[in-house]
């Protein structure tokens, strides 16, 4: 779809990720303790922010779905939920490409892995119903329902993940309000990575969300369009 | 608020009670999980209340969820779902009667459960399966409030008998981790207020899908 809206965010994703690749690989300093391989963090970090925003459309617009009735929020979930599980596989991959050098292993059930790790496998649950169903309201309204679900979930999930283990590094704020990224310099690239990763996940929602509601016009067309045969061959 | 909830609640237990259908399902299979823990695990050693915790956990969640697709599989079979939702019923009150049959069918199954464990694991009765009770009541309602709310879901779909356990078991999750760190911990010999923590976590845990299902089930069981 060639609308303003969509070139535009092409456009503003396309600069924006430019400028957050040039500052993690030419502007930010190598942070000491863990060298070269911090700067993944850039992309780590924005992507589980955009994990989590995804998870959070995919129960409103489920719960706006249930309330109003409209398909457009159901389609916007839908788009939703497959962004989040493309971001939250991401964010999986390059934690673990993280954790290696660092941690000495790929993966460990620490909290908050296992917590990214449920909230993937809940996205999984969510597509794979998605997948198995014809595209009904019925399913629509399944989908939502299983949405909500998750995101009310989340908070136990975290809590008793917590409770379990954790080894997480305390990147953003600890309790006693410090921070990891001792440089400006570092957080002025983390918050142009947040931004050029939300810019391109608005750019990609749009752009499916088209997609969806193409589809979903499609099938209008070539249901009137074999009702319309049949009212013929009655003629 | 909950008119028609007995009727329900005693047509499925008096369905129960001439067929025993459901308390066979469900007993059988979660003995035979069991069977197969022991026999994956051996049934000694110093873990031993570890792996009977989690012995219980794995027989309750695939029993739990089976039973719950069957239950469903026979109302949806003789029409009564249809029934159900033609007479002046509340969905939520549906939904709550079903669930207390769910967790009376998962309490037995537990039951069950719990003998065969002690007899397998070589467990000392008394105090310590005492205190088991409550983290296992306080397990099945979250379980069945979840299952009750999806089997619905995974009735009407294309393979739901698989998609079942792919949506409960990530959602049950956290009460997964409380259970069986809390039952773990009393086999053990730990008190209960030493696991009040875990508790409490299961207890909101209930709280929150019981009331989430009670308020989603309309969007469930209603048909197009």
């Amino acid at each position: 779809m060639k609308s303003p809206m969509s070139i535009g965010l092409a456009a503003a994703s396309c600069l924006s990720m430019l400028a957050a690749l040039f500052m993690v690989f030419a502007y930010v300093p190598t942070e000491a303790e863990q060298g070269i391989v911090q700067r993944i963090f850039y992309f780590h970090l924005p992507c589980a922010w955009v994990a989590f925003l995804s998870f959070g459309i995919v129960a409103v617009a489920g719960a706006l779905y249930l309330w109003l009735g409209h398909k457009i929020w159901d389609d916007l979930s839908y788009a939703a939920a497959e962004l989040g599980m493309l971001f939250c596989t991401l964010v999986l991959v390059t934690g673990s490409i993280w954790a290696k050098p660092i941690w000495g292993v790929w993966w460990t059930w620490d909290s908050r892995l296992t917590t990214t790790f449920i909230l993937w496998l809940l996205y999984g649950a969510y597509l794979l119903l998605r997948a198995f169903a014809d595209d009904t309201d019925e399913v629509a309204r399944f989908a939502a329902v299983l949405g909500i679900a998750g995101v009310l979930d989340i908070p136990i999930i975290i809590v008793s993940v917590r409770l379990w283990r954790t080894i997480h590094p305390a990147v953003l704020l600890t309790r006693q309000g410090e921070h990891g990224l001792e440089d400006p310099r570092m957080v002025a690239t983390l918050l142009v990575s947040l931004a050029a990763f939300t810019v391109l996940f608005v750019w990609l929602l749009w752009l499916r969300l088209g997609t969806l509601r193409l589809r979903a016009r499609l099938a209008k067309l070539r249901k009137d369009l074999a009702l319309l045969e049949i009212a013929g061959a009655h003629r | 608020m909950l008119e028609g909830f007995g009727p329900i609640l005693r047509k499925d237990l008096r369905l129960e009670l001439r067929t025993g259908e459901s308390t066979v399902a469900l007993v059988s299979l979660s003995v035979l999980i069991l069977v197969v823990m022991v026999l994956a695990f051996g049934p000694g050693g110093a873990r031993r209340a570890e792996v009977a915790a989690g012995a219980l956990w794995i027989a309750l969640i695939f029993a739990g969820t089976m039973g719950a697709t069957r239950a469903l599989l026979a109302e949806r079979e003789t029409g009564c779902i249809r029934g159900l939702l033609l007479s002046p019923v509340e969905p939520a009150t549906i939904y709550a009667a079903k669930l207390a049959v769910a967790m009376i069918f998962m309490a037995e199954a537990g039951a069950a459960v719990l003998i065969v464990l002690v007899l397998f694991f070589n467990l000392d009765f008394g105090a310590a399966l005492l205190r088991l009770v409550p983290v296992f009541l306080l397990g099945i309602a979250g379980l069945a409030a979840l299952c009750t709310l999806l089997a619905t879901v995974s009735g009407r779909v294309r393979a739901g008998a698989m998609l079942l356990p792919v949506m409960v078991v990530p959602l049950f999750a956290p009460a997964l981790i409380a259970g069986s760190k809390a039952s773990a911990a009393v086999l053990a010999g730990a008190s209960l207020a030493s696991v009040a923590t875990w508790l409490k976590l299961l207890a909101a845990f209930d709280v929150l899908f019981v009331a989430a299902g009670y308020l989603l089930f309309e969007h469930v069981i209603i048909e197009d």
